[in-house]
């Protein structure tokens, strides 16, 4: 019996093409080194360029945000450094013209009837704590400020509404901080306005001017110890304050201001008796909801006044006296 | 084409930074229209929202500027959803709006400090929330772009 013997060159060469021709099912043979650093080369180098992306990237991004940070760095140091907008006058109080003191102080009851509530926007709230009173009566006190919009707004209703309980005289004309909100508002001035009546006792102080002293307004009229203790306790030095006998507090203008953007003392005076005026309706409005709260207080006198139909309506409105 | 991890938290933010200023919009709307219970004057005049949103530059035109603000926020919301996220063509309408949003912000502060000479707490809060709102469009705007590079790339 013969044996085929194995040709050893084509043995041994057949092993050693096992990396290319190999048969299948066989391992791939492990990478140089030198591949394996390749490798590991442009890994790295991968890796920095989407670093060198990502920084790219953040650069756009933060650059406009950065350049809006100090645009609005620059406006803010550049105010601090010029200080605060000087404030102007307004135009200088003088005595209201008759036929202004006269409609205000005799505003129509018909007129206040037919306008009820008219377009109120705040009724006055209760105060909790003791009376305020002055000879035996009940005390109203007004802290205003003649270049305050929104006292010049107030003054016209809380005129109306003390008329119905007294006598007003001396009232002033002046407009309200030409570059503050609602500039220029017409408006009255209790500077120097005297009343009498036998049911209320009334303080009204005006303890700015509209006039520029310096960067702020020029000091009026000052509040003795007790007046300042309220109005910086209760009225938080804030205008207007109007305490109605320490049982309601109104802070703020009954209506909207813009009512009366435009007009003159003598023109918002002569709407006064026209009830589809809106400055009727809203000083109107106003003046009953104030009438109605001192009512509360002069137990329902004078009857023809708090009986009236625009003082019931105001009532209803009206929260419960503070006690 | 998959959204990263990183570019889907930051899409997030953006969505959040657009409500939180819708929110604030929404109130300062809401003050807008109910000012009239808060007329007073404040002893102190450099911090004054009512100065602010009542002086003549609070409306352009007969629309009050809180009411185009809580536009604008609204819009924003809607560019910042994770689906408007995934539309091309709103990728350029998001950054220029996004970048309207803060040229207008910067006027409006010029305004405050300049014309009207107060300022009002609540705008500033909304004029931050505009140029955050900037800032993480503009970078998931950049991710985006990044990650779409190198799929371009592998469809080649």
């Amino acid at each position: 019996m013969t044996g085929k013997r194995k040709n050893p060159t084509t043995a041994g060469s057949g092993a050693a093409r096992a990396g290319s021709d190999g048969p299948a099912g066989a391992k791939p043979a492990k990478p140089s080194a030198a591949a394996q650093r390749l490798a590991a080369q442009r890994a790295l180098a991968a890796a920095n360029r989407e670093r060198q992306a990502r920084q790219r990237r953040l650069l756009t991004v933060l650059t406009p945000i950065v350049a809006v940070v100090l645009i609005v760095a620059v406006l803010v140091v550049v105010k601090l450094a010029t200080g605060p907008s000087t404030p102007k006058s307004g135009t200088r109080a003088a005595p209201a013209a008759n036929a202004v003191q006269a409609a205000v102080t005799g505003m129509p009851a018909s007129v206040l009837d037919q306008v009820g509530t008219g377009t109120v926007a705040s009724v006055p709230s209760a105060l909790p704590g003791p009376p305020l009173t002055a000879d035996g009566k009940p005390r109203i006190l007004f802290v205003g400020a003649e270049w305050c919009p929104y006292c010049a707004a107030e003054r016209w209703p809380l005129a109306v509404a003390l008329s119905r309980f007294g006598t007003l005289t001396g009232l002033g004309e002046v407009t309200s901080s030409p570059t503050d909100v609602y500039p220029n508002t017409a408006t009255l001035s209790f500077h120097g306005a005297g009343y009498t009546s036998t049911l209320l006792s009334l303080t009204a102080k005006e303890i700015y001017s509209n006039q520029v002293q310096g960067t702020s307004y020029a000091p009026l009229d000052t509040l003795d110890a007790a007046d300042n203790q309220l109005f910086s306790t209760v009225g938080k030095n804030g205008f207007p304050f109007l305490d109605i006998g320490g049982r309601y507090l109104v802070n703020t203008a009954s209506y909207d201001p813009s009512v009366l953007a435009g007009k003159s003392q003598a023109q918002i005076a002569a709407a006064l008796s026209d009830p589809s005026s809106p400055i009727a309706k809203a000083v109107g409005g106003a003046a009953n909801v104030l009438t109605a709260a001192i009512c509360r207080l002069t137990s329902r006198q004078p009857a023809g006044v708090c009986t009236s139909a625009g003082v019931t309506a105001a009532a209803a409105v009206l929260p419960a006296a503070g006690t | 084409m998959s959204r990263p991890g990183p570019q889907r938290r930051v899409g997030l933010s953006s969505l959040i930074v657009a409500t939180v200023g819708l929110l604030v919009s929404a109130y300062l709307t809401y003050e807008h229209f109910t000012a009239a219970t808060t007329f007073a004057c404040p002893e102190s005049a450099t911090i004054n929202c009512q100065k602010v949103t009542t002086s003549r530059w609070s409306h352009l035109g007969p629309i009050p500027v809180a009411v185009l603000g809580l536009l604008y926020f609204a819009g924003m919301t809607l560019l910042c959803l994770p689906v408007a996220w995934r539309a091309r063509l709103l990728v350029p309408v998001r950054v220029a709006a996004a970048s309207v949003g803060v040229l207008v912000a910067l006027v409006l502060v010029w305004i405050e400090l300049f014309r009207v000479d107060a300022i009002c707490l609540y705008c500033t809060a909304v004029h931050v929330c505009a140029l955050t709102l900037f800032g993480t469009v503009l970078w998931t705007t950049a991710e985006l772009r990044a990650a779409a590079v190198p799929a371009a790339r592998l469809a080649r």
